[in-house]
């Protein structure tokens, strides 16, 4: 699935790191979210939702699936 | 390795909780597996009588179960996609197990084989997982 994640955090000047730090996953999960091959889980969802101030859907694009 | 990089690695670097997790796995597994060699050797050369062998057994047997518990608190407690990762190549690992023990006992049956050779089917599986957990790091970076 699609989403602005790399966007965003490049925006607030945060590695992948430092967001997986306050997600509290690993680097590999948020670099697997960023290149759409790992959907979160929903809770999980939330989470990024909370962190950059916007709705799952403003991040996410549903009708998209860029997994290789 | 710089932490600031974009590069598709970071398990090794994984959480805390991780690593005390896999320490504690390694410990169970370890006693299981000497408790399993000396309780098997035991019976080969009878240097126990039945009530030591029992005994033997079902120490075993409770760090084998401390190993699962051990294992199944680390699936808790990890992160998300690790735990993905884990479950699936635990399933490949039960495929093979299931088809594979089943095709051993065909053959045990047919008298092809001898029932001592049914641990390369344990050994199978655990292959199997590590090799699932490597390819599943290797299709999420």
């Amino acid at each position: 699935m699609k989403n602005r994640l790399k966007v965003l955090r490049a925006e607030r000047d945060w590695t992948q790191a430092d967001l997986a730090h306050r997600l509290e996953v690993s680097r590999q999960t948020v670099n697997a979210i960023e290149k759409g091959k790992y959907d979160p889980s929903l809770p999980l969802a939330f989470r990024i939702s909370r962190i950059f101030g916007m709705s799952i859907e403003e991040l996410f694009d549903p009708n998209s699936d860029d997994r290789s | 390795m710089d932490s600031t990089d974009d590069s598709p690695t970071g398990f090794c670097s994984g959480p805390q909780r991780d690593r005390s997790n896999h320490r504690r796995i390694r410990l169970w597994a370890f006693f299981w597996a000497f408790s399993f060699i000396a309780v098997s050797l035991g019976i080969k050369k009878e240097w126990f009588a039945f009530g030591g062998t029992l005994a033997g057994v079902i120490g075993n047997l409770l760090f084998g179960l401390a190993t699962v518990l051990a294992y199944r608190r680390f699936l808790q407690e990890t992160d998300e996609l690790r735990r993905k990762i884990e479950v699936e190549a635990l399933a490949l690992a039960f495929g093979v197990g299931l088809v594979g023990g089943l095709s051993y006992w065909l053959l045990m049956v047919s008298g092809a084989v001898s029932a001592t050779g049914f641990a390369f089917v344990f050994s199978a599986m655990l292959i199997t997982q590590s090799v699932g957990v490597l390819i599943g790091r290797r299709r999420y970076s």
